[in-house]
């Protein structure tokens, strides 16, 4: 079963995201940060990660930094990202950093499972 | 979790941010160049439009879309913070407020009344007038927020008329050697085509594999050619199938019966030899030897020569590209311990009273043990229990703590109250917080809402004076109410304070005994005078506003409180303002107590309220002039006889026991038989029929399975302290 880590700062996107997730058979780790997800990249086992970019303390943009940076031994999880329509040059950063996937909110379940699928079987 | 509570968690993280966006708006009233503040409000603004959508609020992502993109300009400070554009943010606040409360409410296709989008408008509209003036027309950015998938421009599928024989798609792809190192697996997506159709053939295009020993497992070498049997016509659901990978592969696609000119172009530049190529389509069966031979016409050349402004990859690009007005986004940062403190874990709170009642039964079964070891003289099982009771107290200690909410955020709500009452009562008025870090028990907080807010609106009403009469009293224009609040002596003290004219002991006095409840003769103290105000029905304000002032009031603050088993004071200087202190006791359920005897029975005193136990001989020599008095190291303390008031057996000692306890600023000594020590008491409430019981405040249950009953120290203080007048 793929294990997916999901960061965002909103609680109710955390838990619509565990739910169309888990309902799809996915294992599901939710943070509320980059910072507190780097954390909980260190005790996991994960396949894919999505995360928000506009949050508090560690911001979406400086975490795909880090994931992707050459030194991080997570930097070949494939990241999406979640953006808003107002927010295409922060997704240009996030691609850039190389975060090479996006999902526009708000977005539909199947929308989002199916940039899920095209990441991981 | 279902949506169902999904939604509920949406309706709680909306109230939230628009407590906080509430908060950081007044903030920013205070201090217009608070950049943090803008900041903040853009982010809580962003979240909710974000959260809403998901749930198909449209019209609070319609509204928040617009109010989003001002609170952007006003970061790019397109406008300037003045009163009157918080005052409108503020109404925007109100706006959204509304919005989610009838959205969470709805029914089932319930029609979002049309009063509401007006208002909507009507609000964005005003907001809009204080952003004219820089470049952009607000009404330019009032669209509705659109999918991207919507945006791109789809051509039509032009069926050429040499179109090849193949009626499947055809899918050309070249990965970039990075893209394994750039998180990406070339399989996932070809396996997610199965989801728009078959895959006929599959043909793996190996020609960069380099040796075995130049071999690196982190480089992609693989391409693809792949035929596809959609169930689609349109090229754009095949392409989104890819669209994560536009920098990382080389991506052709072909409609079924595509030119053979477009498949021409796109061998000529992919890096296989054009003989490779078409023979692995020849050999997928994609092209027939029939399809080639339209190639080597001429006229055909030629075709293909024109169509060059067509070709597909034209398309890519396009829907992918950046909108030209994009704004750049600095990243909110808010200081860490500010939100730090924000990141709540939700528990529903009746689970919480489950978990302390266990702890509470725990507590008692604990005590219970270690009496049965002490007495079977079992030293490992008596070792065992004393580390256990430690265990439990500690368990009780985080328990309890964990229903410990710092007031502060129930201070920062009365700003919003503040601010628009003494807007409407013409005052200027500044509420200060003090000790908003005081951490007090949940249920506290949830009851103490109402009197304070009916305090602090006393205080705006009544306290507070114009700005005119201020001056006129050489105070500064703006008016003070000062909330406080701190730890005293195992209760929790809430202050408010203002710095207004002060109470009027002469006018409540005569309203006193107007009504009966005090005569011209009898002596009163500023205190018992200041009291009067907690009576039913009691008021001075000559005319009565809808903000306060209808006497009914501060008896209900007195009854609210009282209730927590709590007390509330009232101080006063005429002129100089006016403080009201509420006392709570720390916490609800569990405490440490004093164990005492008195006849046959056992009492228990909240041990946070003894300051000292002491041995007095003779107390009846002791006492002065038969006053209820004993001196207690030169200092008159007035005491009670707990077997007296509590018709208990008198034992007739000579050296008896005399505990000093501590409320507030009183203090009296209580005598009792014989001290058992401490104990961690679970309190149970007593049921109603003991409602008009004095001196005791709760029952709780021993170690041994004895009842002993909760001192109420307070009232026996009060009560020894009137007796020695008595």
């Amino acid at each position: 079963m793929s294990h997916i880590l999901i960061i965002d700062d909103s609680i109710s996107i955390r838990q619509v995201l565990n739910l169309t997730l888990k309902g799809s058979g996915y294992e599901v780790t939710e943070a509320i940060d980059g910072a507190d997800a780097l954390e909980k990249l260190k005790s996991i086992k994960c396949d894919l990660i999505i995360t928000d970019l506009n949050m508090p303390n560690m911001d979406g943009i400086t975490f795909i930094r880090n994931v992707k940076d050459a030194a991080s031994p997570y930097r070949t999880i494939p990241i999406i990202m979640l953006t808003t329509e107002t927010e295409q040059q922060k997704r240009e950063e996030g691609k850039k950093a190389g975060a090479k996937a996006w999902v526009v909110k708000p977005f539909q379940p199947q929308q989002l499972l199916a940039a899920v699928q095209k990441l991981i079987i | 979790m279902n949506l169902e509570s999904v939604k509920q968690t949406f309706l709680l993280e909306s109230e939230e941010l628009l407590t906080g966006m509430e908060e950081y708006l007044l903030q920013l009233e205070k201090d217009p160049e608070n950049e943090e503040g803008v900041n903040a409000i853009f982010r809580a603004v962003h979240t909710i439009k974000g959260s809403s959508g998901m749930f198909g609020y449209d019209n609070i992502v319609h509204f928040t879309h617009t109010l989003e993109t001002m609170m952007d300009r006003l970061r790019q400070k397109e406008a300037v913070v003045t009163p009157d554009l918080i005052a409108t943010l503020l109404k925007c606040h109100d706006h959204i407020e509304t919005l989610i409360e009838f959205d969470t409410t709805a029914q089932e296709g319930q029609e979002v009344p049309e009063e509401y989008s007006q208002r909507g408008q009507e609000l964005l509209a005003e907001l809009s007038i204080f952003f004219q003036g820089s470049q952009q027309s607000v009404t330019a950015k009032k669209e509705e927020p659109k999918n991207t998938a919507q945006n791109k421009t789809v051509e039509p599928v032009q069926r050429p008329t040499n179109g090849i024989q193949s009626p499947y798609w055809h899918i050309s792809l070249r990965f970039a050697p990075s893209v394994l190192a750039d998180g990406l697996d070339p399989f996932s997506f070809i396996h997610y085509l199965k989801n728009i159709g078959d895959i006929k053939n599959l043909y793996p295009v190996h020609d960069s594999l380099p040796d075995a020993d130049l071999f690196n497992p982190e480089i992609f070498y693989l391409g693809f050619e792949i035929d596809l049997d959609a169930q689609t016509d349109d090229e754009q659901t095949v392409r989104s199938v890819f669209e994560f990978l536009e920098e990382d592969a080389t991506i052709h696609i072909f409609p079924p019966h595509s030119a053979i000119t477009l498949y021409e172009k796109v061998i000529q530049k992919l890096p296989e030899s054009r003989e490779r190529l078409t023979g692995i389509l020849m050999e997928m069966g994609t092209l027939a030897p029939s399809d080639l031979e339209q190639v080597s016409s001429p006229a055909v050349a030629a075709i293909a020569e024109n169509s060059e402004s067509e070709e597909p990859e034209a398309e890519i690009r396009q829907s992918t590209r950046e909108h030209p007005e994009e704004k750049k986004e600095v990243p909110a940062k808010i200081s860490g311990k500010e939100e730090q403190s924000k990141k709540f874990i939700r528990i529903e709170a009746a689970k919480l009273d489950l978990l302390i009642n266990l702890v509470g039964e725990l507590v008692i079964t604990g005590a219970n043990i270690s009496q049965i070891a002490k007495r079977e003289n079992n030293s490992a099982m008596l070792e065992a229990a004393s580390s256990m009771e430690r265990l439990i107290e500690e368990l009780r200690d985080n328990v309890m703590n964990i229903r410990m909410v710092q007031i502060g955020e129930t201070f920062r709500k009365f700003e919003r109250t503040v601010r628009d009452t003494s807007r409407d009562l013409k005052k200027e008025v500044e509420l200060l917080v003090k000790g908003g870090e005081t951490e007090l028990d949940k249920n506290l907080i949830d009851n103490i809402n109402d009197p304070l807010m009916h305090l602090i609106r006393n205080s705006l009403d009544h306290g507070l004076e114009n700005p005119e009469d201020r001056e006129a009293a050489g105070k500064p224009r703006k008016g003070t109410i000062l909330l406080n609040a701190f730890h005293d002596t195992g209760s929790i003290v809430i202050e408010v304070r203002d710095d207004g004219k002060g109470l009027d002991k002469e006018k409540i006095l005569a309203k006193a005994v107007e009504r009966g409840l005090a005569t011209q003769a009898q002596f009163y103290s500023d205190s018992d005078i200041y009291h009067f105000i907690f009576e039913p029905g009691f008021s001075t304000a000559e005319k009565v506003t809808n903000i306060s002032g209808r006497g009914v009031g501060m008896d209900v603050v007195r009854r609210n409180i009282e209730a927590l088993r709590g007390t509330v004071d009232v101080d006063s200087t005429k002129g100089k303002g006016t403080i009201i202190s509420i006392r709570l006791p720390l916490t609800l359920a569990i405490i440490d107590g004093f164990i005492v005897t008195v006849g046959d029975a056992k009492y228990v005193i909240p041990l946070d309220m003894v300051t000292e136990a002491v041995e007095v001989k003779d107390i009846e020599k002791n006492s002065e002039r038969g006053g209820n008095f004993i001196s207690l190291r030169g200092e008159l303390l007035p005491y009670l006889r707990l077997n007296t008031f509590f018709r208990e057996k008198n034992m007739g000692r000579e050296q008896e026991n005399v505990i000093v306890v501590t409320y507030g600023q009183q203090k009296a000594g209580l005598v009792v038989d014989d001290l058992l020590g401490e104990s961690q008491t679970v309190i149970k409430p007593l049921g109603k029929i003991f409602d008009q019981l004095h001196g005791i405040s709760g029952a709780t249950i021993m170690g041994n399975g004895d009842v002993a009953l909760i001192l109420d120290i307070p009232r026996l203080i009060e009560h020894a302290i009137n007796q020695q007048y008595g």
